[in-house]
This record gives structure tokens, sequence and C-alpha cells, in this order.
């Protein structure tokens, strides 16, 4: 690739959609991107996606957890375009996947197969880079700092991301749908299969009908579950549910005096088998808790609490045999399980197309949020500029 | 057998013995004189050997109001006892035979009682305030005055005869002796349980028990007998941990000792980031979000045992359970009774089980208050209450 080695150990000039005020349009601007040092690895992005968690962080304007000026996104496909040094397993050319969740392979949970809780990074989620702190690899057009987003920043033509948070995946798969395997459906498929395990003819209930809870849905359909009931206020859902495998669906909005779990422990006896909670309210993690069937009923939480809010069960609930759980990226080890989803979707096995419901150029980015806060769209597809 | 003879002559008829009676809250129970009915059907009367105190009574004594508030009433729930008669349609018991009575309820028909994943029993296990299972609020107990004397959790042990639903009914080996099978009927159980079959604690595995009375300590022996690498007790009582040592822990938090540190901050000192597998067996809201707070995030895992009586909710934060922890509850120890409890008694006989450290004191019936003051005031683990002979 003659192009990637004339950039090599050069900065890039290139476009990125910049959030500069909290709530506000990105704007489309001339950055620089500096190149990987030891560890990193610079991206060419192919195509990205926008997450209901890269608008959260949009509309923060204080706190630690707001930043600016930032580079958003973080499910994204791209291909390598130079490599800083110590770093091994990637070259120039490869397909990868930047995940904002790590996997450092060296440290007691990523070695163990109980957990997916890289004890090395997990912690800190703010620094620009894994191992020079708050150093950036973005300058924009007056030489100024530009913040990292959760150590992927897709929504820009080229990033660089620590080895840690980079996967290898195969070239054959189509690159929009790998990108969802980048976040959404790794963590709605992990959910379902390694978190929760669901049983041939269990009962399940699936409190919001995103990507995640559609790619929940999916994969409980695929282990045999008969009976999945879809929570969601926007009865359009239900149809593109259906395709996903959803059974029965529930409208919060249409239970009348009951609560949702009321309405659930009628349709399913006592109780559903496992629920999962995508969506991030503490209120409908404890309604999710509230459906599962005493004695052995397990709810998993997928959604990130928009308010930091904490949970709140009932003790006797509890005591009756429930479980509750809750993950990041659906317990999935990135560069181990990623691959392993890729094959399943090139052996026909996954529905993933049904998902992106738009596609968008990279300059209309900002379209792809309204269409994510209208209700409108499950996964708008943004391709750069080849 | 002379025994049989002398049941046989009470078969069909009320029996007239001593039990002792909660008659008012808070109060000393009353030794008196009752008439238990005979069985009806799907029913057995059983004559209790011998029975233990379990906080769970402690508290049900003080209940003075609400729905759970019931006098007069005889409580126990933890007990070993031979059968004296059977009612109709009692298959797979006899007079003569050693059975617990349990308060945790085992139909063996239900969804869940026939699924491995739970112990719930569908059928019975909502409802714990009626007097009977099958004839809600009949008592098969009446005192001197001929009024009825309210059951407690479908055993009420405190008594010479009671009348037991099979549901609630574990027939055991007469080798166990009976001070050690009675420990099983309830507290014991629910901890190894808990170890075993709720948590599944494995090999090498860091374990927090917070709370060491009998519940706690036997989650203690239940991970020691699963090799668990380091066991830490919790309790605010210094002498819980010499006992402590007896059941496999090898470490020792006084929450009191702890200055401005959180009980939570201690063990992920002590433990690197914090244990596998933590248990709330003494049933406080801020003592399970301690215990939650022990693990480690990604894998680590909280059992909760116990219970407050204002029933207040449990609140957990939701950063901290998205990071890969587990929460879970049981009662029981996740055990179903007529399947788990012969297993238990099977490894105690095999001298495998530690069973004989947790009973601390010995009375006779007539002394039952006494027990009731040696466990309220932390002196006692487990006080066995022989009934006359």
């Amino acid at each position: 690739m003659d192009k990637a080695s004339i950039t090599e150990g050069k900065p890039i000039r290139c476009k990125a959609a910049i959030l500069r005020k909290a709530g506000e349009p990105l704007v489309i601007e001339e950055i620089q991107v500096d190149p990987p040092q030891a560890y990193e690895v610079r991206i060419k992005i192919l195509c990205t996606s926008l997450c209901h968690t890269d608008v959260t962080f949009w509309k923060l304007d204080s706190g630690p957890l707001a930043r600016f000026p930032r580079i958003l996104g973080h499910e994204a496909v791209g291909v390598v375009e130079s490599i800083g040094e110590k770093v091994d397993g990637f070259k120039q050319g490869d397909v990868v996947l930047p995940v904002f969740h790590p996997q450092c392979e060296e440290c007691k949970e990523c070695i163990s197969p109980k957990s997916n809780w890289c004890t090395k990074y997990t912690n800190d989620y703010l620094s620009n880079t894994r191992r020079y702190g708050m150093t950036s690899r973005f300058k924009d057009s007056r030489g100024e700092d530009i913040h990292h987003f959760i150590f992927v920043s897709s929504f820009t033509e080229y990033t660089v991301v620590d080895i840690a948070h980079l996967v290898k995946i195969s070239p054959e798969i189509p690159v929009d749908i790998a990108a969802l395997l980048s976040c959404s459906v790794a963590t709605g498929l992990g959910a379902a299969w390694k978190v929760a395990d669901v049983e041939e003819g269990s009962t399940v209930v699936i409190f919001g009908l995103g990507a995640v809870g559609l790619a929940v849905a999916e994969g409980v359909r695929l282990l045999g579950a008969a009976k999945i009931i879809g929570v969601d206020l926007n009865p359009a859902k239900f149809e593109i549910g259906k395709r996903f495998g959803i059974t029965d669906f529930v409208n919060p909005a249409l239970c009348g005096e009951k609560t949702i779990s009321e309405v659930i422990r009628e349709m399913t006896d006592v109780g559903a088998d496992y629920s999962f909670e995508c969506i991030g309210l503490a209120s409908l993690m404890e309604e999710a808790f509230k459906s599962t069937r005493p004695g052995s009923g397990k709810t998993i939480v997928l959604g990130m609490e928009q308010k930091a809010l904490p949970i709140s069960l009932g003790s006797y609930d509890l005591l009756r045999g429930r479980t509750v759980c809750g993950t990041l990226f659906g317990g999935l080890k990135p560069k181990l399980d990623i691959p392993i989803l890729v094959d399943r979707y090139l052996k026909k096995e996954l529905n993933l197309e049904d998902l992106i419901t738009h596609e968008l150029s990279f300059e209309e980015i900002n379209k792809a949020f309204h269409l994510l806060a209208e209700g409108n769209s499950i996964r708008c597809i943004i391709w750069m500029d080849k | 057998m002379e025994k049989t003879s002398m049941f046989s002559i009470h078969e069909g008829k009320p029996i007239r013995c001593k039990a002792a009676v909660s008659r008012k809250p808070g109060e000393a129970l009353v030794i008196e004189e009752i008439h238990v009915d005979p069985p009806q059907a799907y029913e057995v009367r059983i004559k209790i050997i011998c029975t233990s105190l379990c906080h769970t009574d402690v508290s049900f004594s003080k209940i003075d109001s609400g729905p759970l508030a019931r006098f007069p009433r005889i409580l126990g729930h933890e007990a070993v006892g031979v059968i004296e008669s059977i009612g109709e349609h009692v298959n797979g018991f006899q007079q003569g035979d050693i059975v617990l009575p349990v308060f945790h309820p085992h139909c063996e028909e239900c969804r869940d009682c026939k699924s491995s994943k739970s112990n719930w029993c569908a059928r019975f296990a909502d409802d714990f305030l009626s007097n009977t299972r099958r004839y809600g609020m009949t008592s098969r107990f009446k005192d001197s005055f001929g009024e009825d004397i309210y059951h407690f959790l479908f055993v009420s042990s405190f008594s010479e005869y009671t009348v037991v639903d099979i549901a609630h009914l574990v027939k055991i080996s007469p080798d166990i002796p009976v001070d050690k099978a009675a420990l099983l009927s309830c507290g014991v159980s629910t901890g190894i349980g808990a170890a075993w079959k709720v948590a599944n604690v494995e090999k090498g595995s860091t374990v927090a028990v917070f709370g060491l009375g009998a519940v706690g300590l036997a989650v203690g022996e239940g991970a020691r007998l699963r090799g668990a690498g380091k066991i830490i007790g919790v309790d605010l009582n210094p002498e819980k941990f010499e006992l402590g040592k007896k059941f496999g822990f090898t470490s020792f938090i006084n929450p009191t000792l702890c200055g401005e540190k959180k009980i939570s901050e201690v063990i992920k000192e002590m433990t690197g980031g914090g244990v596998d597998y933590s248990f709330e067996c003494v049933g406080l809201p801020s003592l399970l979000t301690e215990a939650f707070s022990s693990t480690r995030t990604g894998s680590g895992k909280t059992v909760v045992l116990g219970i407050d009586k204002h029933l207040t909710p449990v609140s957990l934060g939701s950063f901290d359970l998205l990071r890969g922890r587990h929460v879970c509850g049981s009662l029981f120890g996740g055990l179903k009774p007529k399947l788990d409890i012969p297993i238990l008694v099977d490894h105690y006989l095999k001298k495998e089980l530690n069973l004989d450290s947790f009973i601390t004191h010995e009375l006779k019936f007539e002394e039952i208050n006494k027990a009731f003051d040696l466990l309220v005031q932390g002196k006692s683990l487990r006080c066995i209450l022989w009934m006359n002979k």
C-alpha cells in the first residue's frame, strides 16, 4: 500500500467531526493525527456508526466526564495505516475493529475465562491514551489538543488506537456489518450467550429494542428461547423486532395502571427466566428484576445508568432466589470473541443486516444524531470518504 | 419395636403434651400443656427428639404488630423427630422413621421442584403464614382452654409433638446423631448450600462472610471443603474468630477496628482487588452494600442470605454492577430439602463435614428461655434443647 508508506512516521492531515460544545452539532474540521507511538496503531476508518453512548457523552456539559474539544465515536471498522514499535500481530493493510473495551492479555482477569474486566486498564476510561496519559494524538488547525473518546475516537478519517483496544478480523466480512461488532452487537450477543447462557425453551424479556436489545434477541433466538418479549415505547420496534425473534411486545405506555413487571408476570405465569435491561435507567432495571421468576430468575443489566443512579431491589424478592448481574461488552474478551462472531456471520448463522437502517456520508454525520434521537434508526452507517 | 406400640396408642387421637408457647411479643415462652390433633391427609405427626434455636425464631418472638405478628404461637423450626403416626395419602414415611421437619417446602411436583435450577417451590413457597399447607388457617394445636395456637413456618418444633405436611419433611438415616441432624434442618444447610450450590465456590477462591452465626460459619465450612484459598470472616464479636478457625476461616475483620476505612476497602486491600465471593448472613442493607463492594470487578459474586425485618430495599451502584458483578439471594442455601439434606447427612457420616463444633450448649426443653438469652447475648452458636424422653 504505497499511500500508507508515504505518511508513515509523519502526522496526517485529514477531516474529523469535532464536538466543541455540549449538545451542538459536530463540526467537520481539518485536523492533524500524529503517528502511532510504541504499542499503538494508526487506522484509516472505513465506516463508523452512532451508538447511544456517543449521544450521552455528546450531551454532557459539565462534570469530570465532560471534555472539549473531543472526537467521539467508538463503533467502527478500519484499515491499519501504520504501526508503532513493539506492535505484534498487526501490520499495514489489516482490517481491524477498534473497541472501547480493553484486553491487555496479561493481567489475571484477561487470563481467566471467568472475566472480561481487564484490571490493567478498565478502571481508566478518561485518559487520551493508554500508556501516555493525557497526551493526545489529535491536534486541530490551531495546534490545540483534541481529546480522545474511550480509546477509539472513530468520527475521523484517521485515528490512533492502543493495541489493547484493537481486534484483527477477517477481510471477508462486509465492513458495515463488521463495524456493528465493535460495540452494540457484540454486547448483545455476548450477554445472551456468555453472560446469561440462555437454555432452549426459556422465556426472555428484553427492555429496550435498540441495537443492543435486538442483538440480545438474535442471541437468545439462536439458543432456542421459546418466548422473547420485547419492551419498548416505540411500536415501530415490534415489526423490526420480529425479524430478530421477538414473539411478544409490551408498550409501557399502554400498560394502564399495571407496572411492566406485573404485565410480564401475567404473560409468563410467574415471571420470565431471564430479563435484559438495554437502556440505562435504574427504574427499568428494577422492573426487569421484578419481571423474573422467583427461584431462578436472572436479570442482566447492559445499560449504563444515565445519571449514575443506584438500583433499588426488594430484599425479599432477592432472597427468593433471583440473580442480577451487570456486564460491559457482553462479557466478551474482544480479541478472542469478536473473530468468533465474525465467523458465525460468515457462516450465515447471524442476521445482522436488518440492524442497518440508514447510511450517510461522513459530512452528514449530524443527521445520524437526529435519526437516533427520533427513534427512527437502529444503526446508521457513516461512510468515510474513500 | 416397643416404640411402635406406644405410638399406636395415640394413633388417630389427639395427644396431650407440653409445648413452649409464645403468648406475648418479647416475653418469655410459657411451658404449657396442649393438645395436638392427629395428622390429616398428607400430614405426619412427629415426636420431637431435640430442637435448636435460630435467630429467625427470636425475630418472630418479638414482632408486635403487622401481618407477621401472631399470638399465641409455637415457634421453633430447626429440629429432628421420629414419626408417631401418618395421615392418608402419605407415601415414603412410616411410624418410627427419623425425620427432619424443614421450613422450606418441596412439593416435588411443580415446575420449580422439577427444575435443577430452582428451590423455590412455586406451589407452596410464597405462603409462609398459613397454619397448614392444605387446610389454610386450621390449626392442629389447641391450648388448655381449647383455643387455637398458631403454627410457625409449617414446623413448630418447640413442642413435644407437632404435625407437619409431607412437603416439609425429610427422611434421614438413623445413623447420624440426632443433635447433629437437627442442625441440618435449617442454619447449617443454608450456609453449606449457599457455598456449594448458589455460589459454587471453587478451589483457590477467596471468600468473605459477613456475620459469623451458624449460617455464616456453615458458609465457611462449605467454602473450606471446596478448597477456598482465603476465607475472611466479618463480625463485631472477636470470640467468633476462634470458633471460626474450626470452620476454615483464615482471616478476621472486626468492623469497629477498621477506623476510617470501610469494610470493603479493608477486604480489597487484603485480597488485591476484592474477593471472588461474598456472603451476607446478617440481614442489614448497609452490610449488603459492603459485601457487594468487597467483590472483585469482572467476576465477583455476592450471595444474600440474611433479611431485615423491615424488608428495607437493597441499594446497588449501577456502575459497580455493570462492571461484571453478580448479586443473588437464596433461601435455604438453594437446596431442595428432600434431595440435598440426605447428601449432607452422608458427608457427615463420612467424617467430611464438621457439625459438632456448631453445638456450644445443651439444655432441657424447660430451660428454653435460657437458650433465647444465650443467643441474644451472643454467647451461643447452637443450643440443643432436649425434649423429655
